[in-house]
């Protein structure tokens, strides 16, 4: 580690004022900072600091990215191997996702943080290591299949208009990796919805995959016109509520498993960086949602909207929801800072991702822009409740 | 007795924490009056270098107020006066005799005191140079000699990890600071005593109630904590605040007929070898203090006035008139490798982000900001932490965008200074300083 220090310490003076790559300052201090922490020391009260800083949080959510992440792409591999007909062993599948899943994650860090320099180097203000999350949460709620150049363009679009031009971390009101995603799924709907683009098909060997549909379980459910219940529907196409709990399914690469995504959230609450007001409120909202139809269409028998006869426990583990509602929604940025606004963002979520999937035939899915909306709001409820705060305070003046 | 729950705040887990043994130094060669450090006040000069003072001699006055002067604290001659820049007086460092002289003042016993006039106890408080141990909510300044306080705060409480406890400033006092307290009668209808439940000393031994027991962490004992939490109308904003050492002050002023310089000060952290409270006067040399007492004061940060709210003073230079606290931390400015990747088991923090939330012993802590200063990503820990219910992360960026108003109210000026939102910011955000200078400007402003 001293001839790292020695490293930066030898190229220092290239980057500094004067030197010849003055401009790329950021990009050294992100790289050196990495390494070190660096020996700044308090030049006003209070003299003691707490150890946290924002590096160790970003890494942490990182931490917390893990399960889903790995599970993620074995999945992916697996799923495609299933479908290809190939090998589903776990070397088989480990040497498929090599080549789906690594790319994809790459071009994302790679493009973004090209960006991120970029911007910092002209406002010449340091790289803030929240890229570090967006870089690797937007690849995740990715299909599998989604061409690379598709990527470039969706971090690209996530950085600069759900970021940067608004002044950076820390100003953007639109969470930037689900802001990439909006502008794929509307801009390439093709590459992002339907039953193909799931999963990926390769090789010329067809044996397995007459069987195979490729159909999440979002699509299934959203069959119109279909007087059987929808989880009868889903068992017959494999979904059983433990299979979607776990995860082994298609569907985009990291949203897939409510358990690792529970998982992560175990360690974002403990830790105290996400909020478990949003989550909580998440689940909730996604209840209070769902039972009222679920209820109706049991007395009733039938139902001219199918999915209001799916039990509301599916919507939880379905779909990207709780990836979304433990990574996304709880980005402390776009997230209302109030803890009351925290628990109705949480439960407006849960409500209209639900509404979103049974009431409109377009969006299999609701989550995304369920969180994209309520983002939308947070500057609102937090302006109201600090408001009705403030109210209470006897005045100083 | 009232009880006062404060549930935020929090008590940092500091290694170096006084012991409550008494030691009594040494009288100093010098001592000093520090004018820069006593908020705002405008020095004018009384004094030349050489010149003969006596204890109790008026050094300097408050320009805007002739009336308020600052006595020496050492009879001998001025050996020194150091301007910093744009001229500010930073030091008046006076040569102390083996014999001092003593300026003499008027005696006051019991009954005197209970027969005379408010105006006049002002007049001998101001003239005796103790007027500026008071202090005014919310700003902290020296009150007006005319005003009348709705209420002053006395507070027992020691929080803060470098504070002299009163269980060693009191022993032994108990009837004089019995006495301060019927001076401090004497200044307003309202006195409220304040002390912590933790410490039976105070309500055991005194004769006058305690009013309210302060329950909590950092700084639920502050003065401008109490009163945010009692008061119930903006005419209670204007409370005045002292010390518990400063109120044996007045009383020994009024005993003796003497300007009192003792001062029990505490010397703490971790690079400090005798962590304990010192009987000693006011304004010593910091290295009187840490003489024999410190291993490596080189490497240390001399803190003079608590970590949370004290500044950095220099290996020579003086306590202050208020100060009451000196603690020797680690400057600690070495790069450490892979910092933020660490288990971390010895980093102390207030979330559980490192494996020091395992480690329930007293960590020792360096002035490293351990991190670089970035966007404030909204997380709310300041918002935790602040004990008057401030939205730090709110306010501080109204404040950038200069919506005066806006901060004002949010409870901008219910702001004890306490330092948290600072020391707990992951963005290393200058909280405190951004919020007190604001505080400080619009004051200025008023004046």
């Amino acid at each position: 580690m001293k001839f790292i220090q020695k490293m930066f310490d030898s190229k220092r003076k290239h980057f500094v004022k004067g030197g010849r790559f003055e401009k790329f300052y950021p990009l050294f201090e992100a790289f050196e900072t990495f390494f070190f922490i660096p020996g700044n020391v308090t030049k006003n009260d209070a003299h003691v600091r707490d150890s946290l800083d924002l590096k160790r949080l970003m890494s942490l959510v990182i931490v917390a990215l893990i399960p889903p992440l790995f599970f993620g792409i074995y999945n992916s591999g697996y799923q495609s191997n299933l479908a290809s007909g190939l090998p589903v062993s776990f070397i088989a599948v480990f040497t498929k996702v090599l080549q789906i899943v690594l790319p994809i994650i790459i071009v994302s860090y790679g493009v973004g943080f090209a960006w991120e320099v970029l911007f910092a180097s002209i406002r010449k203000h340091n790289i803030s290591e929240g890229f570090l999350v967006t870089g690797l949460l937007f690849p995740l709620t990715l299909p599998p299949t989604i061409p690379l150049w598709q990527v470039a363009l969706g971090i690209s679009f996530g950085v600069i208009f759900g970021k940067e031009i608004f002044g950076g971390t820390g100003r953007n009101f639109l969470n930037p990796a689900l802001t990439g995603r909006a502008f794929l799924f509307f801009a390439y709907p093709m590459k992002m919805t339907g039953d193909t683009v799931w999963t990926v098909v390769s090789g010329v060997n067809s044996q397995g995959v007459d069987t195979f549909s490729g159909a999440t379980p979002l699509a299934v459910s959203a069959v119109q016109g279909s007087s059987v219940f929808i989880e009868s529907l889903l068992s017959k196409a494999g979904f059983t509520l433990p299979k979607l709990f776990y995860g082994l399914y298609p569907g985009s690469i990291g949203g897939t498993s409510t358990f690792m995504c529970l998982l992560g959230a175990l360690v974002l609450v403990f830790t105290g960086i996400a909020s478990y007001r949003i989550m909580i409120g998440g689940i909730l909202g996604v209840l209070a949602a769902a039972y009222p139809g679920y209820i109706v269409s049991l007395v009733s028998g039938n139902s001219t909207v199918p999915m209001l006869s799916l039990p509301p426990f599916y919507h939880l583990v379905m779909g990207g929801f709780a990836f979304g509602i433990t990574y996304m929604a709880t980005d402390p940025v776009s997230a209302p800072g109030m803890n009351v606004s925290k628990w109705i963002y949480g439960f407006a979520i849960g409500v209209l991702t639900v509404l979103i999937r049974i009431f409109n035939p377009a969006f299999p899915e609701g989550i995304m822009l369920a969180i994209l909306f309520m983002n939308l709001f947070s500057p609102l409820l937090d302006h109201f409740e600090i408001h009705f705060r403030l109210k209470k305070r006897v005045p100083n003046v | 007795m009232i009880t006062i729950r404060t549930r935020k705040g929090y008590d940092i887990n500091i290694a170096g924490r006084p012991s409550t043994d008494l030691e009594t130094l040494e009288k100093p060669a010098r001592v000093a009056l520090l004018p820069e450090r006593i908020p705002f006040v405008k020095p004018r000069l009384k004094v030349k270098v050489d010149d003969p003072v006596k204890v109790g001699s008026p050094v300097f006055e408050d320009k805007r107020n002739s009336q308020l002067v600052f006595l020496s604290p050492g009879g001998g001659r001025i050996a020194d006066i150091d301007y910093g820049p744009r001229r500010v007086i930073k030091e008046i460092v006076i040569e102390l005799d083996q014999d001092e002289d003593y300026e003499t003042f008027p005696v006051l016993n019991e009954t005197q005191l209970e027969g005379i006039e408010r105006e006049t106890l002002v007049q001998m408080l101001t003239a005796g140079g103790l007027w500026p141990l008071f202090r005014e909510l919310p700003f902290r300044n020296i009150p007006n000699l005319q005003s009348l306080p709705p209420s002053i705060i006395l507070s027992l409480g020691s929080r803060e990890p470098f504070q002299p406890v009163p269980e060693v400033y009191l022993k032994d006092k108990v009837d004089l600071f019995e006495f301060g307290i019927k001076i401090l009668n004497k200044l307003t209808e309202a006195l409220f005593i304040s002390a912590s439940p933790d410490n039976n000393f105070v309500p055991d031994r005194l004769n006058t109630p305690v009013t309210h027991t302060c329950e909590g962490v950092y700084p639920a004992d502050d003065p401008g904590v109490l009163l945010y939490t009692i008061k119930k109308h903006p005419d209670e904003n204007r409370s005045w605040y002292i010390n518990g050492q400063d109120v044996l002050l007045l009383a020994m002023l009024f005993k003796t007929g003497k300007y009192p310089v003792d001062r029990t000060v505490v010397l703490g952290g971790s690079l400090a070898r005798g962590k304990k409270h010192l009987q000693t006067r006011m304004g010593v040399p910091l290295n009187h203090i840490t003489k024999g007492r410190a291993d490596d004061t080189g490497a240390a940060r001399h803190i003079v006035g608590g970590i949370f709210k004290g500044y950095t003073g220099s290996k020579d230079s003086y306590m202050g008139f208020y100060e009451t606290s000196l603690a020797l931390i680690p400057e600690g400015d070495e790069k450490e490798f892979f910092g933020f990747a660490r288990p971390g088991f010895n980093k102390p923090s207030r979330s559980r982000t490192f494996l020091s939330f395992l480690n329930k012993s007293s960590m020792p802590m360096d002035c490293n900001c351990h991190g670089e200063q970035r966007a404030c990503i909204n997380c709310g820990f300041c918002a935790e932490v602040c004990p008057v219910d401030i939205l730090p992360q709110f306010t501080y960026k109204s404040i950038l965008a200069d919506e005066i108003e806006e901060a004002l109210n949010h409870g901008l000026l219910d702001c004890v200074e306490c330092g948290l939102c600072t020391y707990v910011c992951p963005s290393k955000i200058e909280l405190r300083n951004i919020l007190k200078e604001t505080k400080k400007a619009y004051f200025l402003e008023q004046l």
